[in-house]
């Protein structure tokens, strides 16, 4: 039986079965929560706030960092779709 | 100057350390990629230092586990689809350190996409245990754990979303510390689940892991959920509080060596702080593993779609290892319509729940305390089950769901393995708990 958590490169097959596994852990975890019936009331309170919107000159997104990290791009644009999605 | 050596000379060591046992000899693995600008970095400060300008970090130098952004750096998240990824922005955590002149050392390893209980499941490999180096450092900062235990640096900012801070920091005999959810900005921070997510520090003493988390926490309003102040006082942290009721968690382990290590650490605080005690019953926290994984599952499944392969990186789905896969598609299952939420709301349902009867539990106790994993670590690549993984979270999870602060320290060794202790305070009392993890620490000095 293979590790099931070292970090390698999977077949079709083993993600098929990871898949299933998933699925039976959920539904495991799921059995279990159905215990419990009645849902208790909510003490959250959420406070509102106003958010200050604005650039920051620190945190500037470096364009030519995210460029080299794009797979597929043109002169100044990332190609996004390419019939990919 | 700092502690008799320049930042400059203090790093050259660490990094010296790191070229011997990171890749070679004991071959630790805790760096992924370390800075390359540090050297020059290190000499601006002690540059400051000897002006007399320096602010409260100079002198320290920092890991930072992968998720985290620093501009320039590979903030991989252990990953494969990341690999190349370089920041092109700071995480707000990382500007408040550097604002206050800490060097960073380099990107930690970590558990793929902080995926994992044990620092196994990196692309870049398992990390070690610098303790006993056959065996798992716990995780998912793995890395960053390693590299505070085995000298590579003086601290090092993890993240924690259901003990990834904690866990590691027992293993290793750190101090661990999960912030209350949202007093510490995400921003910037590549997400496991943004409903648990949080960032802290692993250190070696509880002082420093006070004085980062007066640094990164407060208000930050590229953060919606970020939005409160607290004081962070560390000379208060040094002061003994009195009339304290400590809450025993009802909770049985297994492993009795672990429970009795945690049990002579009250008995000791007892006698010296005259502390009373009381047990404290949790309803449903025998079920936080069933109510945390669904929405660990569902929320690392909506934050990966960005992880398109589009505008950087490979698709998720084609390049990540088995325990993440197990995530993503678990929590695209369970996602369905067809399934009409039931997986995830009943989650929630047991979730709320547990954070209402943490809330109880404080009006009756100043403190909850308990062992920090219920199990010593396991052998690096040794066969475990996917139950036995989750369950090394058994006490950290419960906390997590509750969004209350908790701190990891060392509360002894069996057999040479460190073993911690968790205390675990209300809502923003992190001032608070700090000051009564400072205790049990001064208890073995």
């Amino acid at each position: 039986m293979a590790n099931e958590f070292l970090n390698r490169k999977l077949t079709e097959k083993e993600k098929e079965g990871i898949k299933k596994q998933a699925k039976e852990i959920m539904d495991n975890f799921a059995s279990k929560l159905s215990e419990i019936k009645k849902r208790k009331k909510e003490t959250i309170s959420e406070k509102e706030f106003e958010r200050k919107e604005g650039i920051n000159n620190k945190n500037f997104i470096d364009k030519e960092i995210m460029f080299q990290n794009a797979p597929n791009k043109n002169e100044d644009f990332i190609i996004a779709e390419k019939k990919k999605w | 100057m700092v502690d008799n050596l320049t930042t400059e000379k203090k790093l050259q060591n660490y990094l010296d350390e790191i070229e011997k046992h990171d890749k070679r000899n004991n071959c630790i693995n805790a760096f992924i990629y370390l800075n390359p600008h540090a050297i020059k970095q290190a000499k601006e400060i002690d540059k400051k230092i000897k002006e007399g300008i320096a602010k409260s970090l100079a002198g320290k130098i920092l890991a930072i586990k992968s998720p985290i952004c620093v501009k320039g750096l590979l903030t991989s998240c252990g990953s494969k689809t990341l690999r190349n990824y370089k920041a092109p922005y700071n995480a707000e955590i990382i500007d408040r350190l550097l604002n206050e002149d800490a060097i960073i050392i380099g990107m930690a390893n970590m558990d793929e996409f902080a995926s994992g209980s044990s620092g196994e499941t990196s692309y870049f490999g398992p990390t070690k245990n610098p303790k006993a180096l056959e065996l798992i450092p716990g995780g998912s900062s793995s890395g960053p754990a390693a590299a505070v235990a085995a000298n590579f640096c003086d601290i090092a900012i993890g993240t924690d979303t259901g003990g990834s801070i904690r866990n590691p920091a027992s293993h290793c005999g750190l101090v661990g510390l999960k912030p209350t959810y949202s007093l510490v900005s995400r921003y910037g921070l590549i997400d496991l689940a943004m409903s648990t997510d949080t960032i802290g520090p692993l250190t070696k003493n509880v002082h420093d892991a006070a004085k980062i988390l007066k640094v990164i926490s407060g208000k930050d309003n590229k953060d919606a959920i970020c939005q409160k102040n607290i004081e962070i006082n560390l000379k208060k942290i040094e002061e003994t509080p009195h009339d304290i009721t400590i809450g025993i968690l009802d909770f049985k382990i297994p492993n009795k060596n672990i429970q009795k290590l945690i049990d002579d650490q009250i008995e000791k605080a007892i006698k010296k702080y005259e502390w009373k005690t009381k047990k404290i019953k949790i309803d449903k926290i025998d079920l936080a593993i069933e109510t945390y994984y669904p929405i660990i599952y569902v929320e690392a499944f909506s934050g990966t779609r960005k992880l398109d392969g589009r505008r950087f990186g490979e698709k998720i789905e084609n390049s990540c290892g088995p325990e993440f896969l197990r995530r993503i598609l678990g929590g695209e299952e369970i996602s369905l319509a067809e399934h009409g939420g039931q997986y995830y709301r009943k989650a929630q349902n047991a979730r709320q729940i547990i954070e209402n009867e943490f809330k109880n539990a404080f009006k009756k106790c100043d403190f909850i305390i308990c062992p920090t994993v219920p199990r010593l670590p396991h052998k690096i690549g040794g066969q475990i089950t996917v139950k036995e993984m989750y369950a090394y979270d058994v006490l950290t999870v419960p906390f997590s769901l509750a969004r209350v602060p908790c701190i990891s320290i060392p509360a002894g060794e069996i057999d040479s393995i460190p073993v911690g202790m968790q205390i675990a305070c209300n809502q923003f009392e992190d001032e608070k708990m700090l000051q009564i993890a400072r205790c049990f620490e001064k208890l073995n000095e």
